[in-house]
């Protein structure tokens, strides 16, 4: 993080720690962003996770309640929806990969994480997207 | 909860990553091969007790990962008591309750006549 400057005397929480929230001053290197991202898609993938029994039902009640659970899922409103879980389904595992490899040593000096970081970052988007549109191919 | 926090809470998360990534890697790959199952091949592989196993020791993994991940983020950034007890107990309960409801589901698929 960059030098901060004092926080005012009054801004002070209960610990008595200096409180410091103005985003804009502080920086974001690509890891930082990398690991935010982590825990954004995590959140994402918990809030989902209520509608899993749900929809586990009914693709296995009948025929016709599988191919309507299908067929929502390709209709063009859900698309934006179905993006941010991909989304979130890729780059956390692709994330998560990352940090299973650093814990075993694996690209965890600090060249090789911001280069790993970029293409966890990058290759998350991607693959949504193309698993958006390879989806929806007749 | 207790099991839950610290170096236990840690390697929870690791396993179940691990778990959820061969799970992930062996979908990925099927639907690549293979494509959609479709409604029978589907049925038939949660009925099968090989099938249901997985669908079931998959859900646990994601409920235990999604849990030690939620109580990290919560533990981070909300300080008062109270809301830390309130939020985790609603955590721990929607979760319980996903994992409940995927064994009611498959419970019931196994019952169903073919």
């Amino acid at each position: 993080m960059a030098a901060r400057p004092e926080a005012p005397a009054g801004r002070r929480n209960p610990a008595g720690l200096p409180r410091f929230l103005d985003l804009s001053a502080i920086r974001f290197p690509v890891g930082a962003i990398a690991s935010i991202g982590h825990r954004l898609s995590g959140a994402c993938l918990v809030l989902a996770m209520p509608w899993l029994p749900d929809m586990l039902a009914r693709s296995l009640r009948s025929q016709d309640d599988y191919d309507v659970l299908l067929g929502t899922w390709r209709s063009p409103w859900m698309a934006p929806l179905e993006f941010l879980i991909l989304w979130a389904f890729c780059y956390h595992v692709l994330a998560g990969l990352r940090h299973l490899l650093m814990d075993v040593g694996v690209g965890a000096g600090l060249r090789a994480a911001r280069t790993s970081a970029r293409i966890v970052l990058g290759l998350g988007f991607a693959v949504a997207l193309v698993l958006l549109v390879a989806r929806r191919l007749p | 909860m207790r099991q839950f926090t610290g170096q236990r809470a840690w390697l929870v998360q690791r396993l179940s990553a691990l778990l959820l990534l061969c799970a992930t890697a062996a979908l990925g790959a099927f639907l690549l091969i293979e494509g959609p199952p479709g409604y029978p091949a589907w049925r038939a592989f949660a009925r099968h007790p090989a099938g249901s196993t997985l669908i079931l020791a998959v859900t646990a993994a994601l409920c235990l990962h999604g849990w030690v991940g939620a109580r990290d983020v919560v533990l981070d950034y909300l300080h008062r008591p109270a809301w830390r007890l309130f939020v985790l107990a609603a955590i721990a309960g929607a979760l319980g309750l996903v994992f409940l409801r995927v064994l009611v589901v498959l419970a019931a698929t196994l019952a169903n006549a073919p």
